[in-house]
């Protein structure tokens, strides 16, 4: 066809014909005609391939059919409440909804309506414009950016308890120092040795003071922390929080299994600070299976009662020595050959800032069982 | 103390309760001792003499432990000194190390080790060919380590963890930690301070 023929008026009405078959199956969009009770009268080479439906099998029925449920009950309503009011919620205007494909599976689409008259008869013409693509980029970038930050804070996290370390290393070292300059002088004897052992003692004190006032200050940085606290679904944490730190676990034979409660309502928790918990108790699971024949961890969620919610991990280790069980959550006891002796001790005050306990017990059938519960905050809809 | 002729020992420290601490520890143990608030203090006061040793603190502000050796080089002061570093500082401990630092501690550290490290040097600073004479020893029983044992010893020395040399050989940190030790034993160093030492000795001889 040349250019000329599509000179109006130069086309014949069989022509006319054809340029309009051509132009509705050509059509990029899916073009759909329905009357005025939803019947379908038209169905474009587009819509097939959008909803996999042959224009057999269309035809005639409801296009409701195209539509995933709520919208499909109420579609019909929609027509006659036009019909009724003549006030346009979509004819002319427009707007991204909801599609459902042959195999049930549903995808966005923007949806334009046009409305005319046919033989007397209302139609209402509608052009589909498939946004599978740009949603699912937006989607998949918004996912990105926010398992970034989710890193990114973690992170911070971690240099806080690094900054930590450095920071309590400084009297740590103050301390050992003059208690090891105490027992040499003592050592020594001397007239005045008892004098000098007495200021060294004064000032191990006061360094000992000074690296409690540091731990005191990270209890207030994580009560600060208000603002953070959102309802959090406590299973996908869990979740997340495995994906972060048991990563590679399984390469090393280690079984991990999850019983996660799927009754448990939201807790008010600040994310980030309750991840830090989870993959700490789960980074020390890890670690007590190092040398252990069976290697399994366990986490589980559930609701013991309906005040509150717990969080577990058991691992098949060796088990905590019973004379070290009462030290574990205190500073800088650790049986850690690289340990700081923190990592618990950051532990509990998080749990205790969010008004949770946390504890640890022996397993009946070995190995070490950490747990935290968390009250149950009413949540009320916003 | 075990040598006749007086040691002196400075101290180079910004946090005053680490620093007087050390002075009250290594007073009690016989060493006359000096302490610095900066590096810039202790540059200013140096008066180069024999016997003496420079314990500084590697995270400073404003100069900081490396700064001061590498000025110390510069102005061709051979002081001996002991880098004392914090949690996970080891790779800069390294590069202490490789500029001449005669040993590194990790804070919090052992006495026992600070002193023995002291008196070490205490006894070689009277035979100062001890160095080099040394290099031919390490030689020897470096010559007794496997293929794995000196890869180890290549990552070790370069102050990296043994969960990054697991991964950067492709083994477990549980067969690190084996030859590790087997490294540690052959070689006969009771430190990764010393370790490097050795292992910047062989460096500089071949």
């Amino acid at each position: 066809m040349s250019s000329q023929d599509l000179v109006a008026g130069s086309l014949s009405r069989a022509d006319h014909e054809v340029l309009f078959h051509t132009v509705i199956n050509t059509a990029v969009d899916g073009i759909i005609v329905i009357d005025e009770a939803g019947g379908m009268l038209l169905f474009n080479r587009a819509a097939e391939i959008l909803f996999g439906y042959t224009p057999e099998e269309v035809l005639g029925r409801n296009i409701s059919m195209l539509m995933p449920e709520p919208y499909r009950l109420h579609h019909n309503g929609y027509i006659q409440r036009y019909m009724a009011t003549g006030e346009k919620r979509i004819i002319g205007i427009g707007r991204e909804v909801t599609a459902q494909r042959k195999d049930g599976s549903t995808f966005p689409m923007y949806l334009s309506v046009g409305e005319d008259h046919v033989g007397g008869v209302r139609v209402f013409l509608g052009i589909l414009h498939d946004l599978t693509d740009r949603t699912s980029r937006e989607r998949d970038f918004q996912e990105l950016q926010n398992e970034l930050l989710h890193a990114l804070r973690l992170t911070a996290m971690g240099q806080l308890t690094s900054a930590l370390a450095h920071e309590l290393n400084q009297p740590l070292t103050a301390v050992m120092n003059y208690l090891n300059a105490a027992r040499r002088t003592l050592d020594g004897g001397g007239e005045q040795a008892i004098g000098r052992v007495r200021e060294f003692m004064d000032k191990a004190v006061s360094q000992t003071q000074r690296a409690g006032q540091i731990i005191r200050r990270l209890r207030n940085f994580i009560e600060k922390r208000d603002s953070d606290r959102l309802p959090e679904d406590l299973n996908s944490c869990v979740e997340e929080a495995i994906a972060l730190g048991l990563v590679g676990a399984t390469d090393r034979d280690v079984k991990i299994t999850t019983e996660l409660a799927d009754d448990l309502p939201p807790v008010v928790i600040d994310r980030i600070q309750l991840q830090q918990v989870m993959i700490n108790l789960m980074r020390n699971a890890f670690e007590a299976l190092e040398n252990a024949d069976v290697r399994q961890i366990v986490i589980r969620t559930q609701r013991p009662a309906p005040d509150f919610v717990q969080v577990s991990v058991a691992d098949s280790g060796p088990g905590i020595p019973p004379e070290i069980m009462p030290n574990l959550f205190i500073p800088f006891s650790t049986t850690k050959s690289k340990g700081l002796g923190m990592g618990l001790t950051i532990c509990k005050a998080i749990v205790e800032a969010h008004n949770g306990r946390i504890w640890v017990a022996a397993r009946r059938e070995g190995g070490a069982e950490f747990a935290f519960r968390l009250p149950v905050v009413e949540v009320t809809e916003a | 103390m075990s040598t006749a002729d007086p040691v002196k020992i400075f101290v180079v420290d910004d946090d005053e309760a680490v620093r007087n601490s050390l002075a009250a520890l290594l007073s009690a143990e016989g060493y006359d001792t000096q302490t610095f608030a900066s590096a810039q203090a202790f540059l200013d006061n140096y008066v180069p003499s024999a016997n003496c040793c420079l314990i500084a603190d590697i995270r400073m502000p404003d100069m900081d432990g490396l700064e001061l050796q590498e000025e110390l080089n510069r102005r061709q002061f051979k002081l001996p000194i002991i880098m004392v570093t914090g949690h996970g500082d080891v790779p800069l401990a390294v590069r202490a190390m490789k500029a001449g630092a005669i040993d590194f501690l990790e804070k919090p550290y052992d006495e026992e080790v600070l002193l023995a490290t002291l008196s070490r040097w205490a006894q070689a600073a009277h035979t100062s060919a001890s160095q080099t004479a040394a290099a031919g020893e390490f030689q020897t029983r470096l010559e007794t380590l496997t293929e794995r044992e000196r890869q180890v010893l290549q990552l070790l020395a370069a102050g990296k963890p043994n969960k990054v040399i697991a991964y950067e050989l492709a083994i477990s940190p549980r067969t690190v930690e084996i030859h590790r030790a087997r490294v540690m034993e052959k070689m006969r160093a009771h430190s990764l301070a010393e370790l490097v030492r050795m292992v910047v000795a062989l460096g500089s001889s071949t």
